[in-house]
């Protein structure tokens, strides 16, 4: 036979390579789609751990059937992170999506499998629109929004600390716009009168411009690093390097001093301030059951990355379990899901709201230097219950432009009036009651 | 064999693989449908690439800045600003020609490696403009929700219209190029890899010829690019980011730069060394880079070069062969680099 027929031959069959698409039955497909690489690999590891560890308890069964799980990397790339999802989506035919580490990376998944007939379960992504403005029925997010947690530390920083103004620079895209959004809006209500807000590109190595030009002189209160992973720990080191610390305090969003990053930041920033659904020193019965078991498995503490999927996890094999193992109608596993009781979440009780996201108790904490000689994220104070649309009226938060990079504005003065006024605000409990 | 012996079983082949992808929806999976929506909008690269390689001996770094050009501005108008089909796939096609003839203005003074970097500095402009544009481009974030147009009431939503009608386009394309290869054109072109200052002395107007020649590749990435962002939905700065335009010339080589078919092959194996590693292996870029490393060392002149000079043992050159990257003195001499052993 001709070589070139030969070759024509190997090309024929290597396009009739059938997809390994195996037959449903017995076993459930879960697709776990997330950053294991990339900028925030960190966060992408320690998320894959907490569900791991669910599913193991689990013991990879629900009502009969086996639980596999596939993982895909999009390298923290929403052109990437569709592409995988295609694949999950068309080839392994996943029967719940979940995983996603990141805003835009939420957003653009979210938007592809939107018509998709297929649940999709954000664990860490936390752009608000992905369940608010751009949510449809099959979003389940039984964890955050990064406006949640940030609207109550800034409301917190204006009320307890009387700061009145905040120097904010963060990184420039979805997640940080909301996470900045919610503090501007808090801490304005509260009584601040301007968060300046500087953006940089992702990721960044070098910030001594961005730090050297702080001004020293216009009565800053706290500079803000809205940005998290491997940028959070080189600006913090650089922060520290320039001694900045010693003249405008420090402090950070929810994810600057997440660990493990934090191990790696300088023991000058103890002290500093954030807020977050979790905290290292949680004393909860649900909460040490859940740490004692992932430090067994892992051999080191989990970060709300982990407990967020843990949780995620669980929800989507009591939905399972539920529907006795049957998730040929999605409508119907979406809707088990919803009525899925999360009262025995290790960070705190939590529930849905209309839109499935989650209204769940905040922390403020601080970074302390533990008796070991590291440093953890201690609990302040706790507000309870706080949804997606803080105090709000969901109604008039609605109204609001999407945040954006100029929106919400730096100014109380800019700030419309509805957004400074609500019916009732956050009351502060002692951390741990 | 003899040659009309082999010029049959070359038809007969061919005829395979034509048939083999026109019925190809019929006989595998969504997902494979789409891995071959892929390599066509990645050939339509890689082809760009392979132009101004193997035609043109130029190695250009500005290739993915066209990619993703007409891919943003089908986004920016279709998606955003709600322009009606064909608007913002025209406008998408006439700014990458603008934009190309302006950087072709700039880089076709030069040669070699000036050319290198010059090309990759465009490149390099245009990814940093994209990624730090956020008030129009969304910066990082990219724009997503891009969904493809519905042409005579075709449903390109659908995989198997959208694989056809990018395989019609794709197989246009081909035989553009190939034309284009055996025209005047393309010949001088060749004239201009081996020697521009004698083209020149000859009376061809070197840069002009070199302009058209961007020109007509860029088209090629413009193309590829507005079938990359109907089908993935969004477009972000990774469409133009250096690690991709390696990437694809990498491909490009990996086929066999020197030959018409390179490109092509170069993509199909790529594109599904990916999604077929990536499934074995959380390290798979590790695996694929070792795979090109390899076929540089051992086959600098890509899989076609092996399978030419295979195939020359026992039949003498290949009839596919049609456009040398390599000059043939110089393919003639022994390897220069000291590795040795594929002579």
């Amino acid at each position: 036979m001709s070589k070139k027929v030969f070759a024509a031959l190997v090309a024929a069959g290597l396009m009739a390579m059938p997809a390994t698409g195996f037959a449903a039955g017995d076993s459930i497909t879960i697709g776990l789609l997330s950053a294991f690489t990339g900028p925030f690999a960190s966060f992408g590891q320690l998320q894959k751990e907490g569900a791991v560890l669910a599913l193991e308890q689990a013991g990879y069964k629900v009502a009969g059937k086996t639980i596999k799980v596939i993982y895909a990397d999009d390298q923290l790339d929403n052109e990437q992170a569709v592409t995988k999802a295609k694949q999950l989506v068309e080839q392994d035919k996943v029967d719940v999506l979940t995983g996603l580490v990141s805003g835009d990376e939420g957003l653009s998944v979210g938007s592809y499998m939107k018509g998709k007939n297929i649940p999709v379960v954000p664990m860490y992504s936390a752009s608000e629109d992905m369940t608010m403005r751009e949510w449809y029925p099959f979003i389940v997010r039984p964890t955050w929004t990064g406006a949640q947690p940030m609207d109550v530390f800034g409301y917190w920083l204006a009320r307890t600390k009387g700061f009145k103004k905040i120097y904010m620079i963060g990184e420039d895209y979805s997640y940080p716009y909301n996470q900045g959004g919610g503090f501007k809006r808090g801490f304005l209500r509260g009584g601040g009168m301007e968060v300046k807000t500087i953006w940089h590109a992702v990721p960044t190595s070098d910030y001594s411009s961005l730090i050297g030009s702080i001004p020293l002189d216009q009565g800053y209160d706290a500079v803000l690093y809205n940005g998290a992973g491997s940028d959070a720990v080189a600006f913090v080191k650089q922060y520290v390097e320039f001694g900045m610390q010693n003249k405008i305090p420090l402090i950070g969003q929810s994810n600057t001093f997440e660990k493990p990053d934090l191990d790696s930041m300088p023991q000058e920033i103890v002290s500093a301030y954030s807020a977050h659904l979790t905290a290292d020193d949680l004393d909860t019965p649900n909460w040490n059951k859940f740490r004692d078991a992932f430090k067994t498995r892992w051999d080191h503490s989990p970060s709300a990355a982990s407990e967020f999927a843990y949780g995620c996890m669980n929800l989507i094999l009591r939905g399972i379990e539920a529907q006795k193992g049957d998730v040929t109608d999605k409508a119907a596993l979406v809707k088990a899901m919803r009525a899925v009781d999360m009262s025995d979440e290790p960070r705190g009780p939590v529930k849905l709201d209309e839109f499935n996201a989650a209204v769940e108790n905040v922390y403020i904490r601080q970074v302390t230097l533990g008796k070991d000689g590291a440093m953890f994220n201690k609990g302040l104070v706790t507000a309870h219950d706080v949804s997606q649309f803080g105090p709000y009226d969901r109604a008039v938060y609605m109204k609001q432009p999407a945040d954006g990079r100029t929106s919400p504005p730096e100014l109380r003065s800019a700030m419309p009036a509805e957004m400074l006024q609500v019916a009732k605000d956050y009351e502060f409990v002692p951390f741990g009651k | 064999m003899t040659t009309e012996a082999t010029r049959h079983a070359t038809t007969i082949a061919a005829a395979i693989v034509v048939v083999a992808l026109v019925a190809l929806p019929a006989y595998v999976g969504q997902y494979t449908l789409t891995t071959f929506i892929r390599t066509i909008y990645f050939g339509f690269l890689a082809l760009s690439v392979g132009l101004l390689l193997g035609q043109g001996g130029m190695i250009s770094l500005t290739q993915t800045a066209f990619f993703g050009l007409s891919g943003y501005v089908i986004g920016l108008l279709g998606t955003e600003r709600g322009f009606p089909s064909p608007i913002p796939e025209l406008a998408g096609l006439a700014a990458v020609l603008l934009l190309a003839f302006v950087f072709g203005l700039v880089v076709m003074r030069t040669y070699g490696t000036v050319f290198l970097m010059l090309t990759l500095a465009l490149g390099q402009i245009c990814w940093s403009f994209v990624r730090q544009n956020t008030s129009l481009l969304h910066g990082w974030a990219g724009i997503r929700g891009i969904q493809p147009p519905s042409p005579f009431g075709l449903d390109l939503t659908q995989h198997a219209i959208f694989y056809w009608i990018s395989l019609a386009a794709f197989g246009f394309g081909l035989l553009v190029l190939w034309r284009l290869a055996e025209s005047p054109f393309g010949l001088a072109l060749n004239g201009i890899r081996e020697s521009p200052r004698r083209m020149s002395a000859l009376g061809y107007p070197v840069f002009w010829l070199r302009v058209t020649a961007f020109v007509i590749a860029a088209l090629y990435a413009g193309i590829g690019g507005i079938l990359a962002a109907w089908s993935s939905g969004i477009v972000t700065p990774t469409a133009m980011q250096l690690s991709r335009t390696i990437w694809i010339l990498l491909v490009v080589i990996l086929g066999g730069a020197a030959h018409f078919w390179g490109p092509v092959l170069g993509t199909v194996i790529a594109v599904w060394l990916d999604v077929l590693i990536s499934q074995l292996t959380p390290r798979y870029n590790t695996v694929i880079g070792i795979v090109f490393v390899a076929v540089i060392l051992v086959a600098p002149n890509g899989i076609l070069g092996v399978l030419e000079k295979i195939g020359a043992a026992g039949t003498g050159p290949g009839r596919w062969r049609r456009n040398l990257f390599v000059p043939r003195a110089a393919e003639a001499a022994p390897p220069t680099h000291g590795r040795g052993g594929h002579t």
